[in-house]
């Protein structure tokens, strides 16, 4: 494994979203607002993968700042100190004074608001986030910022020359469609480009006493209208009743009718 | 209300993959008279053909200077879209479709809507929905800038079959646009395949993280053991964390099985794994979560911890031999 860059400073910028627990109900209003939940959030699980790759850049080179930021209200600086606690030197809160959904180009907006003209070499998002899904912050934000950008990213490598990457991405079926990607620029990395580590005790004691660096987000105007509504339940399928013993025993019968097994 | 709709085909090395024509489908429930179809390639004249052939619309060759980079795709696509006025421009939510469909919006001054599985439409708008999260809810999303860039899940639309009075019109454009930033350097296969392969197989037990440790996916091989012809699948989430190897995921990023029997065990039903699955003939859905959206796919759904229930399953099997 190469992450070497060459005898220069490397400023990496890592974008981590808040996201509800898997297994938190769903709330949405009449107006078709998502308004829940409205505790129970942890760190996006890709996000994870992005700032464990930061962290290795920064172990095969010595000489690497990594900032973490998120845009949201203030519970969103729980997941910036877990970025803390999990490599970041600095945490980045963009504020923003109300709860509720934001579209991906308002939060890439806000992130070009904070990160231009800082001169990150490198900045890294997850694939997507497991609540929206939409995989647009990543490729939204370089173009805003003029920069090139690479998505599904599975394997991401220093060059020899020291100012470019050699990516992997993941495409369909298991392929993997290979790149070199010039610096600076925006990855978007898949889960299982690495295997994420437990936060090192010095990294949790300094990720509570850090201050983070705070910045009110200006007002970003929508392009979309939209609304939430829980999933119709279109096709729900037989649901199987009794005790587990009776459930079994149901399953062998049907498998037995289908001529399974 | 004319719709000028412009689709970007999705390609493989020599064909264009189904995907193209399920977004055939889509543009053609929208406005089947104004749809052109753009073909981006190093050498993509035959797949040009195939798609005016089979689809009867107006086809645009790009011959590209190399093969795919997001910015070679923007760069040609952001100087060819504008000047054909469309209102809407559909692309397949592919890794190929997602790294490049939102920087092209931003190009064009427009907003992206990516992983669309449905549309409706009034007299004067269309709104696109998608799944959010992992299909417990819905979204629906009104764009109120032209064009609109959308991203369609592949799967969500069947792929267009009316047959063509002619075959469609074709021009041929060659790019000179060249790669920056960005050079592609070649495909790997980064695995090798399995002795039954995945797609083959009749029964398919998949787990997802429900099954808890890795020491639960015994459970899961002895169950499948229990079939001819079966192989074990898992999770996207499973084969992250190292529980399965990726030739074993189904999903939209991994593979894409329709066995007769498919036993999901502990999988919450993402959009992206039911992409992969939902053809299987027989659906049998395990999870402790009743509101999984897995049951929403399933022809039978148990809720049960499935560390107790196979067991049980394995038991009642093995009375009925």
């Amino acid at each position: 494994m190469n992450k070497t860059m060459k005898g220069s400073f490397m400023k990496i910028l890592v974008c981590v979203k808040q996201v509800p627990d898997t297994e938190a109900p769903v709330a949405i209003d009449a107006g078709g607002r998502w308004v829940g939940p409205v505790f129970s959030f942890r760190m996006n699980r890709f996000d994870e993968y992005a700032l464990e790759e930061a962290v290795l850049f920064k172990e095969f080179q010595h000489d690497v700042a990594i900032d973490a930021v998120s845009v949201g209200p203030e519970r969103v600086q729980a997941v910036i100190r877990r970025a803390m606690e999990l490599g970041a030197d600095t945490g980045v809160h963009i504020e923003i004074s109300r709860e509720g959904y934001m579209p991906p180009e308002v939060i890439a907006a806000h992130i070009l608001e904070y990160a231009r003209n800082k001169g990150y070499d490198l900045i890294i998002c997850g694939a997507m986030s497991e609540d929206c899904m939409h995989a647009q912050v990543g490729p939204l934000l370089a173009e805003m910022m003029g920069l090139p950008s690479l998505t599904a990213v599975i394997a991401a490598h220093m060059r020899e020359d020291g100012c470019s990457l050699d990516i992997e991405q993941e495409i369909e079926g298991g392929l993997r469609r290979r790149f070199e990607l010039v610096l600076p620029a925006v990855i978007s990395v898949q889960t299982g480009i690495n295997h994420p580590r437990y936060p090192t005790l010095t990294n949790v004691l300094r990720a509570k006493r850090q201050p983070l660096k705070r910045i009110m987000a200006r007002e970003i105007p929508l392009m979309n209208r939209f609304g939430f509504r829980e999933a119709a339940t279109v096709k729900q399928g037989v649901m199987i009743t009794g005790s587990m013993r009776e459930q079994a025993r149901e399953v062998v019968r049907i498998l037995h009718e289908h001529a399974i097994l | 209300m004319d719709k000028h709709i412009v689709i970007i085909a999705e390609t493989g090395a020599t064909a264009a993959l189904p995907v193209t024509y399920e977004l055939v489908t889509l543009a053609a429930a929208i406005d089947p008279d104004h749809i052109e179809i753009i073909v981006l390639g190093t050498d993509c004249g035959d797949i040009a053909h195939e798609i005016a052939g089979r689809t009867g619309l107006s086809v645009t060759a790009v011959s590209t200077s190399v093969e795919y980079t997001p910015e070679l795709w923007k760069d040609i696509l952001s100087r060819i879209i504008p000047g054909r006025g469309p209102d809407l421009i559909v692309i397949a939510h592919t890794a190929c479709g997602q790294d490049f469909a939102p920087g092209l919006a931003v190009r064009l001054g427009t907003s992206c809507i990516t992983a669309v599985e449905s549309f409706s439409r009034t007299a004067a708008e269309l709104t696109f929905t998608r799944a959010i999260l992992n299909g417990k809810a819905h979204m629906d999303i009104v764009p109120d800038l032209s064009p609109c860039v959308v991203t369609v899940l592949p799967g969500a639309f069947e792929a267009y079959s009316a047959a063509p009075r002619a075959p469609g019109s074709i021009e041929f454009i060659q790019s000179d646009a060249k790669p920056c930033k960005i050079m592609p350097s070649g495909m790997s296969h980064p695995e090798e395949e399995d002795a039954i392969p995945l797609n083959e197989a009749e029964v398919v037990v998949s787990a997802g993280r429900g099954i808890g440790g890795p020491e639960n996916l015994d459970l899961i091989e002895r169950l499948a053991a229990r079939f001819k012809r079966s192989a074990v699948g898992g999770s996207r989430p499973l084969c992250d964390l190292g529980w399965l190897p990726y030739r074993q995921q189904v999903g939209l990023t991994g593979k894409t099985v329709s066995p007769k029997l498919y036993i999901a065990c502990g999988i919450s039903g993402s959009p992206q794994h039911v992409a992969g699955m939902k053809n299987s003939q027989l659906i049998i859905a395990i999870n402790k979560d009743p509101n999984a959206a897995i049951f929403q796919v399933a022809d039978f759904c148990i809720v049960a911890d499935l560390v107790e229930f196979i067991p049980l399953l394995l038991d009642e099997q093995d009375g009925t031999l």
